[in-house]
C-alpha cells in the first residue's frame, strides 16, 4: 500500500470529501501508517487527544467506560475517521477504541492537521461543512425523538 | 601590577634583556667590519692600493695597531699576516667578507629568535597574571565588568605588548648606537653642520610623536565591538519591542563618529608624514647652503662635505626606526594603560592565598555564632541591622525569608559569597571570614539560583568542585617536565599539570575513578535524575577502550534483546540489520553503507557529492535508477508542499527538500520536461540526494520492489569494497557480533531499526531495552556513558531542572560540613521540591544544611529556624523536629524506560 492508496482511502472520508487532491496527499504524506494488534488500544478513554486516525483496513470497537465496566457501543470499518472531535475541541478522548483484529490505520498528528488546517483555508471548510452537516443531522435526530 | 609598562618590562625580564643588549653590542665591530671591507676589496684588492709600490705581495690579514702620538706613536704589530698576490688578496679579503655576512646573520638570527622568546614569555606571564586577577574581581567589579570586553584584553589587546617587549630595550640601543657613530662622524668634520643636524633630529624628535600622539587618542575612541555585543546578547528584547530602527540609527550615529575619527586620523598622519619627509630634507638643503658656504670660504673641504653628507644619508633609516619605536612604544603604553584600568586594584580583592598549611583544616562543627552583623541592601537601607545568632553545628537550619532579600544575603555570607557586611561570624574559635580559600572550597558548599556549569561533560561539571589540588600521581616524561616546569617559573606560571590526577578519591571514600562514578550516579539518581542519565546513556557512543566490560557485554545483550522480542511476539517491532537484506525501516543511504557515517563528508546530503560513494554505485549501476528515484520523489514533493510557505514547520518536518530549494528542484523538473536530455551533473547530484534519505516503511512513496532492494543489497558489497580500498576510513560498518563506536549505544543494542509502521512500537522497545539492561545488569555501565552526555554552553543542552540537579550533586559529592541551598531547587515543582529537601536533610544528618525556605510552611523539618523581621535574626529551635523518614523518596519511582528511537 503506497501514499495513492492512502489518499484514496482519505478520500472516501466525508469530511475529506471536499478537499483538494494534492492537500490530501500532503495530510497522507505528513500522516503515520500504523499497525495495531488485535485487542491493542488505539487510545483510551480519558487520554489526551494527540492524533486522529483513519482506519484503512480491518475493524475497531469504540468502547465506553461505565460503572459496569467497559461496554462497546459501535464498531468502525474501513474509511472510519475517529478521534476527530478530540482534537478539534481539544479536549481528552471521550471514547476508547481498541483494534478489533489485526488493522492498519492512518496516525494524523495534531499539531500537523491544525497546521494544515490553519494554512489551507478551503481545507478548513471543509471541515466546517461536514460539521456543520453533523450538526444539521443531530438537529434532525432531536426533533425525530422529540416529536416521537 | 606595575603602572609603567617599561618598569613591568624590566622587573621580569633584565636578565635577558641585558644578554641580549650585550650581544647587540657586541654584533656592532662585526657589522661595521661588513660595512668597511667592501671599500677594502675595491680600493686595496681592484684597485690595487695595497700594490702600489710595485710590490708583487701585499700583506693579508694584517693586524697592527697604532698607538696615538702621545703614547710614542709606534706601530704595534700584532700579526703581521700572510704575503699574498693580488687575485689572493681579492679572495682572501671575498672570503673575509662572506665570512662577516655569515657571522652577521648567525648574530641576527640569534637576536631575533632571543627577541621572539623574550615577548613571548613576557606574554605568557602577562596573561597569565591577567588570568589571576580575573579570579580576583571582587563582586563590585564584577557588576561592570564585561566578560568579552575581559577575554579580549587577555587574548588580543596584550598581543602587540608582547611584540613590542622583545624590542622595549634592545631596539632603542641598537639604533641610538648607529645614529649616534653618524651624528659623532658629522660633528667630527664640522661641529656647525652637526650642530644643524642635530637640531633638525631634536625638532623632529618632539613635534612628530607629539602630533602622533594625538592619532593615538583619536584611535581610542571606538567601541564598536561593545556595542554589537550587547545588542546581540539582548537581541530577544530587540525583536519583542521592535526596537530596529533605534538600533540601527544607534549603530549609525556610532558609524558615523567612527567615520568622522577616521577622517581626522588621516588628515593628520599625512601630515604628519608630509611634515617628516619635509625636516628630513631640510638638512640637506642647510648642508648645501651653510657647508657650501663654508667650502667657498674655504673653512671646510670639499671632501668633508661629500663626507657629511655620506654619513648623513646613514643617519635617517634608524632615525625613522627609533621614531617607529616610540610611536610603537606610546601605542602599546595606550594598550598597556588601557589593560592596568581594567585590572585596576580597587576592582580586585585580596590576592588569593595559595596552599595553606593543612593544621587549619579543621571540621567545621562546633558553636556558630553570629554577633552585630549589618548588612546594607543596594541602595544603602539596612536589610540586617545589628542581627545575632547562635547554633550548635551540625544542625539543619532553616533561613526563612521574610519576602526581602534578608535570608538570601545571610546565606550568601555563610557560604563566604560575600564579605560586605560588619560584625563578626565565628565557628568554634575561628573567624568565618578569616578561614583559608582552601578550607571553605572544602567544606563549605553553596547551590544558587543560578547553576552555573561549564561546557563539558555532566562528568567533568559534577567533579568540579573536587579538583583542589592535583595528587602528583603523573608520571611524567622526565625531560619534557623539566621543560615545562623550568618554563613555568620563568613565566610566573603554575607548575601543577593539568593532566596530573586532581581529584582525591580516597577522601570521597572511592577507590578508583570507577567508584567515583558509581557515587555520582548514585546521587543523581537520589536527587531524581537517573533516567535522564540512563537515556543520555543510550543515546552516547561508546569508546571501547574506556567501556571495555560494556563492549564486551554489548553483543551479548544484542542477542538477548533479539530473543526477548521473538519469544514475546514483538519480533515485528524492530526490523535488525542484516547484511542479507533490505531494511525498509532504514534510509537507502544505510542501507547502502551498512554503516555508520565518521566523517562530514560521507554524512547526509554530502555523500551524494562524495566522489568514491558515487563510483561505488557507478559500479553496482545504481546511479540512474537511484536519479530516476530522485525525480519522482522530487516530483511529488514538489506537488504536494506546493503553496506551503516557505519557512513552514512542516517543510522543515517532513519534506526531503527545504522550502528555499523547492524552486530549484522545480527548475530541474521543468528542464526535464522540455525533454532536454540528460540531466546536468550538478542537477544528477541533487537528485542523488533525494532518495539516500528515503525510508520506504515512513515515507511510503512505492519507490522501492524486491528487485531494487535486492540490487541495493548487491551493491553493498561494493560499497564496501570501495571505500575499505580508499582506506577513508569515513565510515564505520555494521558487524553483527561486533560494536559500532560510530553509532549511538542503543543502536549497538537494538542493532536494527524500531518499526514505523507498528503502533506504540518505540515505548514497547524502550521498555524491552530497558529490561534487558536491567537483566544483564548494564545499567550502571550504560549511565556511566550518560554521565559523558555533553552539556553544552552554560549547561543550555540540558533542562533547567537537569542543570539545578547536576549543580546540586556537584555540592553534595564534595561532603561539605556546611551546605547552604539558596534557591537551587527553584526550577522543580512543589512536589520535587518537597522530596529533594527531605533527600538534603537525611543526607545531611550529620553535616550542617542551611537552606533559604520562600516561607515557613516546610520549615517544621529543620532543627532550627531563623527568622528575619525588621532588621534582627530571630533564632528558634524545633522543640521536636519531625522524626526525619528512613527513605527519602516514599515510592522509589519506577524507572520509566524512555524512549528509544
Amino acid at each position: 500500500m503506497t501514499l495513492e492508496t492512502e489518499v484514496q482511502s482519505l478520500r472516501q472520508v466525508p469530511m475529506f470529501r471536499d478537499v483538494d487532491p494534492a492537500r490530501l496527499k500532503l495530510l497522507a504524506f505528513t500522516s503515520e501508517r500504523v499497525q495495531f494488534a488485535g485487542g491493542q488500544r488505539f487510545f483510551s478513554q480519558g487520554d489526551p487527544s494527540d492524533a486522529a486516525y483513519v482506519i484503512l483496513d480491518g475493524r475497531a470497537n469504540v468502547l465506553l467506560n461505565t460503572p459496569g465496566g467497559e461496554i462497546q457501543v459501535a464498531e468502525l470499518g474501513g474509511n472510519a475517521l475517529v478521534g476527530e472531535m478530540g482534537i478539534l475541541s481539544d479536549t481528552p478522548r471521550s471514547a476508547t477504541i481498541m483494534a478489533a483484529e489485526p488493522t492498519t490505520a492512518l496516525r494524523i498528528d495534531k499539531r500537523v492537521f491544525l497546521e494544515l488546517l490553519a494554512q489551507f483555508p478551503q481545507m478548513s471548510l471543509a471541515i466546517m461543512r461536514e460539521l456543520a452537516k453533523r450538526l444539521e443531522r443531530t438537529n434532525a435526530q432531536l426533533v425525530a425523538q422529540s416529536s416521537s | 601590577m606595575e603602572k609603567s609598562l617599561f618598569r613591568y618590562i624590566w622587573t621580569h625580564s633584565k636578565r635577558d634583556q641585558m644578554i641580549i643588549c650585550a650581544v647587540v653590542l657586541a654584533s656592532l665591530p662585526f657589522y661595521f667590519m661588513s660595512l668597511d671591507l667592501p671599500r677594502q676589496i675595491v680600493n686595496q684588492a681592484i684597485q690595487g692600493e695595497a700594490f702600489r709600490d710595485g710590490n708583487p705581495t701585499a700583506p693579508f690579514l694584517n693586524l697592527s695597531f697604532d698607538w696615538p702620538g702621545w703614547l710614542g706613536g709606534s706601530t704595534w704589530e700584532i700579526f703581521e699576516g700572510f704575503q699574498v698576490s693580488r687575485v689572493g688578496l681579492l679572495m682572501g679579503l671575498s672570503f673575509v667578507f662572506l665570512f662577516f655576512v655569515i657571522v652577521n646573520g648567525a648574530f641576527k638570527y640569534w637576536i631575533n629568535v632571543s627577541k621572539g622568546v623574550l615577548g613571548e614569555r613576557m606574554l605568557r606571564r602577562m596573561r597569565f597574571d591577567l588570568f589571576s586577577m580575573v579570579l580576583r574581581f571582587t563582586p563590585d567589579a564584577l557588576r561592570t565588568v564585561k566578560s568579552s570586553e575581559t577575554a579580549t584584553i587577555i587574548k588580543d589587546e596584550v598581543e602587540p605588548i608582547g611584540g613590542f617587549i622583545g624590542d622595549a630595550f634592545i631596539t632603542p640601543v641598537f639604533l641610538g648606537t648607529q645614529a649616534t657613530t653618524a651624528l659623532v662622524f658629522i660633528m667630527v668634520q664640522n661641529v656647525w653642520l652637526g650642530l644643524i643636524a642635530l637640531a633638525v633630529i631634536a625638532v623632529q624628535f618632539t613635534v612628530i610623536p607629539r602630533l602622533r600622539r594625538e592619532l593615538l587618542r583619536l584611535g581610542k575612541q571606538r567601541q564598536l565591538a561593545g556595542r554589537i555585543a550587547e545588542v546581540l546578547d539582548g537581541i530577544e528584547v530587540v525583536h519583542v519591542h521592535n526596537a530596529y530602527g533605534w538600533e540601527k540609527a544607534e549603530i549609525g550615529h556610532r558609524l558615523f563618529n567612527l567615520f568622522t575619527i577616521r577622517l581626522k586620523i588621516y588628515n593628520r598622519k599625512f601630515f604628519v608624514k608630509t611634515l617628516n619627509n619635509f625636516l628630513a630634507q631640510l638638512t640637506p638643503f642647510f648642508f648645501y647652503a651653510i657647508g657650501g658656504y663654508f667650502a667657498l670660504r674655504g673653512t671646510l673641504d670639499i671632501g668633508q662635505l661629500v663626507a657629511v653628507i655620506a654619513a648623513y644619508r646613514e643617519l635617517p633609516p634608524p632615525l625613522k626606526e627609533l621614531i617607529d619605536w616610540d610611536q610603537q612604544r606610546l601605542d602599546v603604553q595606550v594598550k598597556y594603560d588601557q589593560v592596568t584600568q581594567h585590572f585596576a586594584e580597587d576592582r580586585l580583592g585580596p590576592m588569593l592565598e595559595a596552599r595553606e598549611a593543612a593544621e587549619a583544616d579543621q571540621p567545621l562543627i562546633g558553636s556558630f555564632v553570629g554577633e552585630d552583623i549589618r548588612v546594607a541592601g543596594p541602595h544603602g537601607d539596612l536589610i540586617i541591622e545589628g542581627g545575632a545568632f547562635t547554633v550548635e553545628l551540625p544542625a539543619s537550619v532553616a533561613l526563612i525569608s521574610n519576602g526581602g532579600a534578608a535570608a538570601s544575603m545571610l546565606a550568601r555570607i555563610l557560604a563566604r559569597r560575600s564579605l560586605e557586611f560588619s560584625g563578626r561570624i565565628r565557628i568554634g574559635e575561628r573567624d568565618l571570614t578569616q578561614l583559608p580559600m582552601v578550607v571553605t572550597g572544602h567544606r563549605i558548599a553553596y547551590a544558587g539560583v543560578d547553576p552555573i556549569l561549564f561546557p563539558g561533560s555532566i562528568r567533568d561539571n559534577l567533579v568540579y568542585g573536587l579538583r583542589s589540588k592535583p595528587l602528583g600521581r603523573l608520571k611524567e616524561d622526565g625531560q619534557e617536565m623539566d621543560r615545562r616546569i623550568a618554563e613555568a617559573l620563568r613565566t610566573g606560571n603554575p607548575i601543577e599539570s593539568i593532566s596530573d590526577q586532581w581529584v582525591d578519591y580516597e577522601r570521597l571514600g572511592a577507590k578508583d575513578e570507577d567508584e567515583l562514578d558509581r557515587i555520582l550516579l548514585d546521587l543523581l539518581d537520589k536527587v531524581g535524575m537517573g533516567d535522564t542519565i540512563y537515556l543520555f546513556g543510550l543515546a552516547g557512543r561508546i569508546d571501547p577502550e574506556r567501556h571495555t566490560s560494556l563492549a564486551e557485554r554489548l553483543v551479548e545483550a544484542r542477542h538477548r534483546l533479539r530473543d526477548t522480542f521473538q519469544s514475546n511476539g514483538m519480533g515485528d517491532l524492530v526490523e535488525p540489520f542484516d547484511p542479507e537484506r533490505y531494511n525498509s525501516q532504514a534510509t537507502i543511504a544505510e542501507n547502502l553503507l551498512f554503516g555508520v557515517p565518521i566523517s562530514d563528508e560521507f554524512k547526509g546530503r554530502n555523500l551524494a557529492d562524495n566522489a568514491q560513494f558515487r563510483s561505488a554505485i557507478d559500479r553496482a549501476e545504481m546511479t540512474d535508477d537511484l536519479v530516476q528515484m530522485g525525480l519522482q520523489i522530487a516530483e511529488t514533493m514538489t506537488e504536494i508542499f506546493e503553496g506551503l510557505p516557505p519557512g513552514h514547520s512542516l517543510f522543515e518536518q517532513f519534506s526531503f527538500i527545504g522550502a528555499d530549494e523547492l524552486t530549484e528542484f522545480e527548475a530541474i523538473l521543468r528542464r526535464r520536461g522540455r525533454g532536454e536530455g540528460s540531466l546536468r551533473r550538478e542537477d544528477r547530484t541533487r537528485l542523488l540526494s533525494l532518495p539516500l534519505a528515503y525510508i520506504e516503511a515512513r515515507h511510503r512513496l512505492g519507490l522501492l520492489d524486491d528487485a531494487m532492494t535486492g540490487r541495493i543489497v548487491e551493491a553493498r558489497g561494493i560499497v564496501r569494497e570501495v571505500l575499505e580500498k580508499a582506506e577513508s576510513g569515513g565510515v564505520e560498518f555494521y558487524d553483527p557480533e561486533g560494536i559500532c563506536a560510530a553509532a549511538p549505544l542503543r543502536d549497538n543494542l537494538l542493532f536494527g531499526r524500531v518499526s514505523y509502521q507498528v503502533a506504540n512500537a518505540r515505548a514497547r522497545v524502550a521498555e524491552a531495552v530497558a529490561a534487558v539492561v536491567r537483566e544483564l545488569d548494564l545499567q550502571e555501565e550504560v549511565e556511566r556513558v550518560g554521565l559523558e552526555y555533553q552539556v553544552g554552553t552554560a549547561g543550555r543542552l540540558l533542562s533547567p531542572q537537569e542543570r539545578a540537579s547536576v549543580n546540586l550533586v556537584r555540592c553534595l559529592v564534595k561532603r561539605p560540613d556546611i551546605l547552604v541551598i539558596d534557591g537551587a531547587l527553584a526550577p522543580f515543582d512543589e512536589a520535587r521540591s518537597q522530596q529533594l529537601m527531605q533527600l538534603l536533610l537525611e543526607l545531611f544528618d550529620q553535616q550542617s544544611l542551611f537552606m533559604v525556605l520562600p516561607n515557613d510552611r516546610q520549615a517544621g523539618d529543620f532543627d532550627v529556624q531563623m527568622r528575619f523581621r525588621d532588621g534582627q535574626i530571630i533564632t528558634d529551635k524545633t522543640a521536636a523536629p519531625a522524626p526525619r523518614p528512613s527513605s527519602p523518596k516514599p515510592d522509589a519511582p519506577q524507572r520509566i524506560a524512555g524512549e528509544v528511537a
